[in-house]
């Protein structure tokens, strides 16, 4: 069932470019935030090498949010109103991105990012089929990095489970993770117009089956386990994030993030690199 | 023979007469004294790029753009690349390995410069490490690419390159404050103030005061003293001050001496007693610091166990 193709940005009409909109939100605010939580990790890995490696990835997800946030741009929106002046609870991120990590927890940086790939990967691949052109020229960039973030947190996933120890703490990061990481799946309140408009035509409730059958099979070839398929509906953490609900974590994250902006008294955002236009 | 053993070894005074920029490395079996020096010089300046990125760490959560939030982030990241640089090329001089050196950096007994001993307060701070240190740190380390140990000139050269780039951008967040509100040039310059003489600090004691000098230079490791690298730098960063409209302070009182063309400090207005407490690790804030990576490394001690030896399991229950 192929959609029409979209018009340009000033062509939309309100409906489309609300559910565009709202598609957009929902994919930046995941990249900033969850990029924003693996810095946590930079001068904290549990070596020099792993430092560096999420380190690299925190700027790939905060590169990809960039690509994001400037598609709302093109609806005339300033990166200070995206981001440095809106308000936490405007923030369309899932709940998963935000939560902060205990010291050390390194389990968690590894399972929180195998999670958030494989549903980045399989919402970029829904995306390829896009009916908004402005999308489909940015997919390319986002999904040759993912695939490196993806075998990333697999090969971890894989020398912590070789040890008992190392075994025990993906399974507990996983139980605990797993309500969080669901929220990825929760729908907007466009999402019935971002499927029907083609915007993504595959919805969230599928691609969430394909991501359960995914991590499942992979994390059980190590000897973790995931709850049921049957159990996963009651199991979707109460803060989802996708509605404005989110988990204080995030307050104190959103107070941070943007202490320097208002002690600054900032009206505007200082950009350094070219437009993802130019280059 | 006899010969080849005379061709490998080297005595100090064939080290003293060969030393020239990037003359030795790990095939040249180096005696104790030169390896020691050269280990104890780039474990020194490899903590230095741990403690730095520590410090700088907060603002890529505070970084108030994106483009600088990830400036900071690529750049966080880059020192911790520079610290395993530098690890592996003291690790070539076989004194210690990177863990030995690592460990002693948690445990206190690791050296690191004055400057990141200091925590930074906030955003207007930044540009004092990110800008004036790190501009006095090219100073120093574009002189260490003529240093007789090749693998530290080597690692030496990929530094110099990104770290042109963080002080670019230090630069630019320098710029951007300047020109802001009055309340923003008021903020800068009571930075500046607090700054400034941990600045004049970071070259050390005057070369007559400095312990460890004598054998560096005459062994090549390193190639000019600290008189005259601070002199270089004040040439460049007292102009570079000023054009951002900050004001230097009248104590420490720096002149410029017309017959040696060198800057002098009023080195009694320094404060050598707190300098001599951060050099032994002492100062408070800057334990503050050791013990934060203390805490850190020691909370990812299992990862780094599961890891080494798989299948153990956690072996601090057996």
């Amino acid at each position: 069932m192929a959609s029409a193709r979209l018009g340009a940005p000033g062509d939309l009409s309100e409906r489309e470019r609300e559910a565009v909109e709202a598609l957009l939100y929902q994919l930046a605010d995941d990249e900033f935030v969850v990029a924003d939580r693996y810095t946590d990790w930079q001068c904290q890995g549990p070596t020099l090498e792993a430092d560096i490696a999420i380190a690299n990835i925190a700027q790939d997800e905060l590169g990809h949010a960039r690509l994001w946030y400037d598609l709302l741009q093109d609806f005339g929106y300033e990166e200070t109103e995206l981001i440095w002046e809106r308000e936490a609870e405007e923030f369309r991120h899932a709940t998963l991105c935000e939560q902060s990590f205990e010291s050390g927890d390194w389990a968690d940086a590894v399972v929180r990012s195998y999670f958030y790939d494989v549903a980045e990967f399989l919402q970029v691949e829904a995306l390829a089929e896009t009916s908004y052109p402005r999308i489909a020229d940015r997919i390319e960039k986002v999904n040759g990095e993912e695939h490196y973030h993806r075998e990333h947190a697999q090969n971890w996933l894989e020398r912590l489970c070789e040890d008992a120890e190392g075994t025990r703490r993906v399974q507990a990061a996983v139980d605990d993770l797993y309500p969080y990481a669901l929220t990825l799946f929760e729908p907007t309140a466009k999402e019935d117009d971002i499927v029907e408009l083609g915007i993504r035509p595959t919805p969230l409730a599928q691609l969430r089956e394909e991501w359960y059958d995914l991590t499942g099979a992979f994390l059980d070839g190590l000897g973790v386990s995931v709850p049921d398929r049957e159990a996963l509906d009651d199991l979707v953490a109460e803060e989802t994030g996708r509605d404005g609900s989110h988990t204080d974590d995030w307050q104190r994250q959103y107070n941070e993030l943007t202490y320097t902006y208002r002690m600054l008294d900032r009206t505007e955002a200082r950009r350094l690199m070219a437009d993802p236009d130019e280059v | 023979m006899q010969d080849r053993y005379k061709h490998c070894y080297m005595d100090i005074e064939e080290v003293k007469q060969r030393a020239g920029p990037r003359e030795f490395g790990p095939t040249d079996d180096m005696p104790e004294e030169y390896r020691k020096a050269a280990t104890r010089m780039i474990q020194f300046h490899a903590n230095s790029e741990i403690m730095g990125a520590y410090i700088e760490r907060p603002f890529i959560r505070q970084a108030p753009s994106l483009d600088r939030k990830l400036a900071v982030s690529a750049q966080v990241q880059d020192e911790i690349g520079h610290g395993q640089l530098l690890y592996r090329a003291a690790e070539n001089l076989g004194i210690k390995t990177r863990e030995q050196m690592l460990d002693e950096l948690a445990n206190g007994e690791g050296k690191f410069l004055n400057c990141f001993h200091y925590p930074l307060d906030d955003w207007y701070e930044l540009p004092m490490i990110m800008f004036f240190v790190d501009g006095a740190a090219m100073r120093r380390q574009a002189t260490l690419k003529r240093t007789s140990w090749e693998p530290y000139a080597h690692a030496i050269d990929k530094i110099c390159f990104e770290e042109g780039f963080h002080i670019k951008h230090g630069e630019s967040i320098l710029a951007e404050l300047a020109s802001g509100t009055r309340r923003d040039q008021e903020r800068l310059q009571e930075a500046f103030d607090k700054w400034w003489p941990r600045i004049l600090q970071f070259f050390g004691p005057t070369d007559d005061q400095s312990t460890h000098s004598d054998f560096s230079s005459a062994v090549g490791l390193k190639t000019m003293g600290n008189d005259a690298l601070r002199t270089a730098f004040l040439n460049v960063y007292l102009p570079k001050a000023e054009k951002y409209g900050l004001e230097i302070p009248d104590t420490p009182a720096v002149t410029f001496n017309e017959d040696t063309q060198r800057y002098e400090v009023e080195e009694d207005d320094l404060d050598w007693d707190e300098f001599m407490q951060i050099a032994r690790n002492q100062y408070p804030q800057g334990k503050g610091q050791i013990d934060k990576r203390h805490r850190t490394q020691e909370a990812v001690e299992w990862v780094r166990d599961a890891i080494e030896n798989p299948g153990a399991g956690s072996a601090a229950a057996d």
